[in-house]
């Protein structure tokens, strides 16, 4: 190697790119060369440079994006499968409910608080997989109800936190929109 | 970002979990590589939420032992790809939400944007400035090799391209981000 290295080739080793015989061709010259070895360290100190640039405009990751997110997934619509499967929720429903219903009036005066709070809760399940169903018209008015009570009905308790987070998050979004 | 909406399915329990620890974990790496990629932070925050989406629905597609950095890094590069396609030609540019940028070290606008708008940002710092001027080719390249310290065949991984293009698309971000560097230095 009897020119100057090509500042390609110093990229390229100051990566640790170059196939072994290379790399010892290139660490040979700069031992002995001043002007590529100068050459040399302005790549070096170039990626410092941006390492450094980037460290001091690191930022962290906003809470509102992840909000975003479960926003998205809970606000999307399911594939058509999925709202077949929810279009049977309600037929079945219905009955549990009724039963429920009925089994409160038998059994009310003998434990009056508790299976009313049972009855009126699984009648509101019962609402909330109605509003769920897909082909029911959503009204600007029952929006709020049939997000709430999707999240209600049929979220794991972990989702339905991070979704509440979003909720929560809903206001500060359309507050910096 | 304008991409269209896709159907979402609702999550199961691993899914969720999924999503959840791909945030905590990676959510500011991430965030970080869009905020240095776009420039500024409504572009990030929509590249970063995205491209969660994207891993929440292909999440089944990862593979356990890979890095999930790399993977979401791809998704990243992709989806940028894609919207800056779908800009050209427009050269517009939304005007940053708020104004005081400097403890974030200034915003970085798209690299269509005209230069005064950094100056005008009082964005004093030469590198940052001329990595803007970048190709947003050049850009990712110089993202993911000098700041990220990928290998050039993991980039090309990323990227989806070749390592010779790789190399040459690294060459020639550092030896235009010298000139510039070196300009700035003699004006100021
Ligand atoms: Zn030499």
């Amino acid at each position: 190697m009897t020119d100057h290295l090509s500042s390609e080739l110093l990229i390229d080793y100051l990566r640790r790119e170059l196939p072994p015989q290379d790399d010892a061709l290139v660490h040979v010259h700069l031992d002995t060369c001043t002007a590529c070895r100068r050459e040399y360290e302005v790549e070096a100190s170039l990626t410092e440079a941006l390492r450094a640039a980037a460290a001091r405009e690191e930022v962290e990751f906003p809470s509102l994006v992840a909000a975003r997110v479960w926003e998205e997934i809970r606000n999307a619509k399911p594939s058509p499968l999925a709202q077949i499967a929810a279009l049977w929720r309600p037929l079945v429903a219905l009955p549990v409910a009724a039963a429920l219903v009925f089994a409160v009036f038998l059994v009310g005066p003998m434990s009056h608080s508790g299976p009313k709070i049972a009855a009126s809760y699984y009648l509101e399940e019962h609402a909330a997989q109605q509003a769920q169903n897909p082909l029911t018209e959503r009204g600007p008015a029952a929006s709020h109800f049939i997000e709430t009570s999707a999240l209600d009905s049929d979220t794991s308790t972990e989702l339905a936190d991070e979704a509440d987070y979003g909720v929560a998050a809903t206001g500060v979004i359309d507050a910096v929109r | 970002m304008g991409a269209p909406r896709t159907r979402i399915e609702p999550p199961t329990p691993e899914q969720a979990t999924f999503l959840e620890r791909a945030m905590t974990q990676y959510g500011k790496a991430t965030y970080n590589f869009a905020y240095r990629l776009t420039g500024n932070e409504s572009d990030a925050r929509d590249l970063a939420q995205d491209a969660f989406i994207r891993v929440y629905k292909a999440w089944r597609s990862f593979q356990p032992g890979t890095s999930f950095l790399s993977w979401i890094y791809r998704i990243v590069t992709n989806l940028y790809r894609d919207e800056l396609r779908r800009r050209k030609g427009r050269f517009q540019e939304e005007i940053p939400e708020d104004n005081a940028p400097q403890e974030f070290g200034g915003q970085r606008p798209l690299a269509v944007t005209p230069i005064e708008d950094y100056v005008e940002r009082q964005l004093s710092e030469p590198l940052s400035l001329a990595l803007a001027q970048l190709s947003s080719e050049q850009r990712q390249v110089v993202l993911l090799a000098d700041i990220e310290e990928y290998s050039y065949q993991e980039i090309a991984e990323i990227m989806g391209c070749s390592i010779g293009t790789v190399r040459s698309r690294l060459h020639r971000a550092r030896a235009l981000l010298r000139r510039l560097v070196e300009r700035a230095q003699k004006e100021s």
